[in-house]
């Protein structure tokens, strides 16, 4: 089946629109930092969040007054990707575009001050305008009536790896050939429940860098933000093939799975691969699977430079891949030490032939996802 | 086998069969359980024992005992630790798998809504209180909605990768209707299905404080209709391609014909009053089984007893069908959410094998703004060929299936 990929839509710590974000990433830089404090704790975490101004151009919209800021930073993402197609959805065509939403860990702020409300002062202190916003699908509810979609609206849920997933829902949705679009939107928010919830875990670092492919796993800093991919039939970037997925069932089985999944992808030429290494154990994972199974290949990951987004992740790594090969170059790894054994962009690095790219997602909670794009 | 167009534009190359089936419900450990529980028409609402409910106007729910969730798993250590959700699933896929067990699945496609939210309750409230965290990390790696699907998965070696759809309380009818269309397109020959969702105080909270829930009895369809109670549950269904199913020779429980669903831009947590999101969803469904409402014996309606989704249900009900058999079993197992469409599913699978219309229970007198042809009360027998099960939910995501009987 034919896929392409037809408008994209970024918001990061970075910036957002995907020429702006791109154009910082080629320079070299790297989100700013803020902190996480929590009224009943000591520790505080270092995150990179998404700047008021990236959604200073978002219109005043009913849905979203009381929405979570993931609602907000999807809408963005999801609208910029739609006028770059120069796609308007009017009642002719509302019913054949699709929205397939992918989330981690959800409207986390609203969940946890509703439950920290009754926690603290009894079910009756409980908001009835809160709850809604806890909902998973929330988020794409209000993007759904802010666009006007009133066909199908999915809420996938998942590690990093489910904006991957999100796709090959997406491909599986476009089976139907009533359906003309699929608009594929992953956002997540920060919060300092999560960091201290990953930092429990032994995932989270407590200040940057975040060092890719590292000898040591030292941690990931978390982020949030949104990505946005319009789906079409035709385009330049085609999705050229998914992968349905799967799962690793031991940290030290992910390599083996990983790898399994790229000799499925790979294909005779793959130029570049968008890696989701984050300075955690996956990092080592992938680097093992890549090693052996496309050596050749070029490997970036923006992590450093953006943080981890998880759900919103995936998406942004195809922006990334779909952004490399129409501009034909990548931008410099971040804190990237000799010693990685891959062929890394050690600066701007041009990509004068690249065709074929690998988008690679390995989450922290078992999940794995891959798709390749090319270029016509 | 050529393609053909169905009335929606989709392309159609397969039937899609249903070819094992297992749920865990306040009405039941496994399918003979269930079909006793709903041939009695049985209450299985009882008062919440697992947090409290004393500030809260509603007090009751649909729950499943954890002395006989539990009991059979807690000899390892690591069953020790799963969430109440992973052993939902895992007592489901057993269920269904002691049916099939050369069932291979190529994807995992299950609907949930809160996944295993009482853990991160756990987690937070310790924090909250500098209580003992010695548990976080089994708190954080049991919360993610994905992990019962996978926990479920790796008790029977099955490896297929699992989308989980959070489509709020339609997630299990998305569940099953993506299923469906991802074997009837041919992309997939075997997909596992279903829902899950275990109660947890911030939701039940949550639907308290929006007062959709009621301190009385749930009436779905009664004129003096108050709200919704919780419930909880597992269920599962292995779909396959029906051709595929019967050149093995597998015994084919009931097929699916048809999935529609709609997005009611209306309201995050009201149904458009005109009923318009649900008609669609009905709509779409008929058309993608190439039927017409006529051609259907039965409908186990989503009738949450809230004032809002019975009269916007019953209004697209009343438009589209005449005098079609309506029910909510949702009386009887209280609403599971995510679990719901899967565990209805499974309702419907049974009416079908077992020729029966399950009662709405708790009726005393029709809404007379509503025409509508409820099974009061009683369960009863009927002969049923083709019957729809909807699923509406928060977001104004709407979804209905058609089964049918399937003679040998």
């Amino acid at each position: 089946m034919s896929l392409a990929i037809a408008g994209m839509g970024w918001i990061t710590p970075l910036g957002n629109g995907v020429d702006s974000v791109w154009e910082q990433l080629l320079q070299g830089r790297e989100a700013s930092l803020s902190q996480l404090a929590e009224e009943s704790a000591d520790q505080s975490y270092k995150v990179f969040r998404v700047s008021d101004a990236a959604l200073a151009s978002l219109s005043p919209h009913p849905r979203l007054r009381r929405a979570s800021v993931i609602s907000r930073f999807a809408a963005a993402a999801g609208l910029e990707a739609l006028q770059a197609a120069g796609v308007t959805i009017d009642p002719h065509n509302q019913e054949r575009i699709a929205l397939v939403f992918a989330i981690s860990n959800g409207g986390v702020i609203y969940t946890k001050r509703f439950y920290r409300d009754i926690i603290e002062a009894g079910a009756q202190s409980a908001s009835p305008l809160l709850f809604p916003e806890t909902v998973f699908n929330a988020a794409a509810s209000h993007l759904a009536a802010i666009l006007g979609i009133t066909g199908a609206t999915y809420t996938l849920v998942g590690d990093s790896a489910v904006g991957l997933l999100a796709i090959r829902m997406a491909e599986d949705l476009m089976t139907n050939d009533a359906l003309e679009y699929c608009l594929v939107v992953g956002a997540e928010e920060a919060d300092w429940i999560l960091c201290d919830a990953y930092r429990r875990w032994r995932l989270l670092r407590l200040a940057p860098p975040v060092e890719p492919f590292g000898e040591v796993a030292r941690g990931m800093i978390l982020s949030e933000g949104a990505g946005a991919v319009l789906l079409a039939r035709n385009g330049s970037i085609t999705v050229a093939r998914t992968h349905a997925g799967g799962y690793y069932r031991k940290r030290s089985e992910a390599g083996q799975t990983l790898k399994a999944m790229l000799c499925e992808l790979a294909g005779a030429e793959t130029d570049l691969v968008i890696s989701s290494a984050n300075g955690t154990f996956i990092d080592k994972a992938e680097c093992r699977a890549l090693q052996q199974t496309v050596p050749d290949a070029i490997v970036y990951t923006a992590k450093p430079a953006l943080g981890e987004s998880v759900g919103a992740a995936g998406l942004w790594q195809v922006i990334l891949g779909g952004q490399a090969l129409l501009r034909r170059e990548l931008p410099p790894l971040l804190h990237a030490t000799p010693t990685i054994p891959l062929r890394v962009p050690a600066s701007r690095m041009p990509l004068a032939t690249a065709q074929h790219a690998i988008v690679l997602s390995s989450g922290l909670n078992q999940q794995i996802a891959g798709l390749r794009l090319s270029i016509q | 086998m050529p393609k053909s167009i169905a009335g929606n534009g989709k392309s159609i190359n397969s039937r899609v069969a249903v070819v094992a089936a297992g749920v865990v419900s306040p009405l039941g450990f496994g399918l003979s359980e269930t079909v006793d529980s709903l041939r009695e028409a049985r209450d299985c609402i009882t008062r919440v024992t697992r947090f409290p409910v004393a500030e809260c106007r509603c007090k009751t729910a649909g729950q499943v005992p954890d002395e006989r969730l539990l009991k059979e798993q807690h000899e390892a250590n690591r069953a020790q630790r799963l969430h109440r959700a992973s052993h939902m699933m895992i007592r489901a896929l057993t269920e269904a798998m002691t049916q099939r067990s050369d069932f291979k699945p190529e994807l995992t496609v299950i609907g949930t809504t809160s996944g295993g939210m009482s853990y991160g309750e756990d987690y937070y409230r310790s924090v909250r209180r500098h209580g003992n965290l010695r548990h976080a990390p089994t708190w954080i790696a049991n919360y993610p909605a994905q992990k019962p699907v996978i926990d479920a998965q790796e008790a029977f070696g099955i490896s297929a990768p699992c989308q989980v759809i959070a489509n709020a309380c339609a997630s299990g009818t998305n569940a099953i209707g993506h299923a469906f269309e991802c074997v009837r397109s041919g992309r997939y020959q075997r997909v596992l299905t279903g829902g899950y969702d275990t109660l947890s105080e911030l939701v039940f909270v949550g639907f308290d404080s929006l007062q959709a829930s009621t301190p009385e009895k749930c009436r779905p369809f009664d004129r003096h209709r108050a709200g919704m109670v919780l419930g909880e549950g597992a269920a599962i269904l292995a779909l396959e391609n029906l051709d595929a199913a019967r050149a093995r020779g597998v015994p084919v429980l009931a097929e699916i014909t048809g999935y529609g669903m709609s997005t009611d831009n209306f309201h995050l947590t009201q149904p458009n009053p005109s009923g318009i999101g649900p008609k669609q969803a009905m709509e779409r469904a008929l058309r993608s089984a190439q039927i017409s409402p006529s051609e259907i014996d039965y409908i186990n309606a989503h009738g949450t007893a809230t004032v809002f989704n019975d009269a916007a249900e019953g209004k697209s009900i009343s438009e589209l069908f005449n005098g079609v058999p309506v029910s909510s079993t949702k009386g009887m197992m209280g609403h599971s959410l995510g679990a719901a469409g899967a565990v209805e599913a499974i309702i419907c699978l049974l009416a079908l094998q077992h020729q029966f219309l399950p009662a709405n229970i708790n009726f005393g007198s029709a809404d007379d703004g509503l025409d509508l042809n409820v099974v009061a009360n009683a369960t009863r027998p009927a002969p049923l060929g083709t019957v729809l099960s909807n699923s509406f939910g928060f977001g104004g995501t709407n979804a209905s299936i058609v089964m049918r009987k399937l003679e040998a």
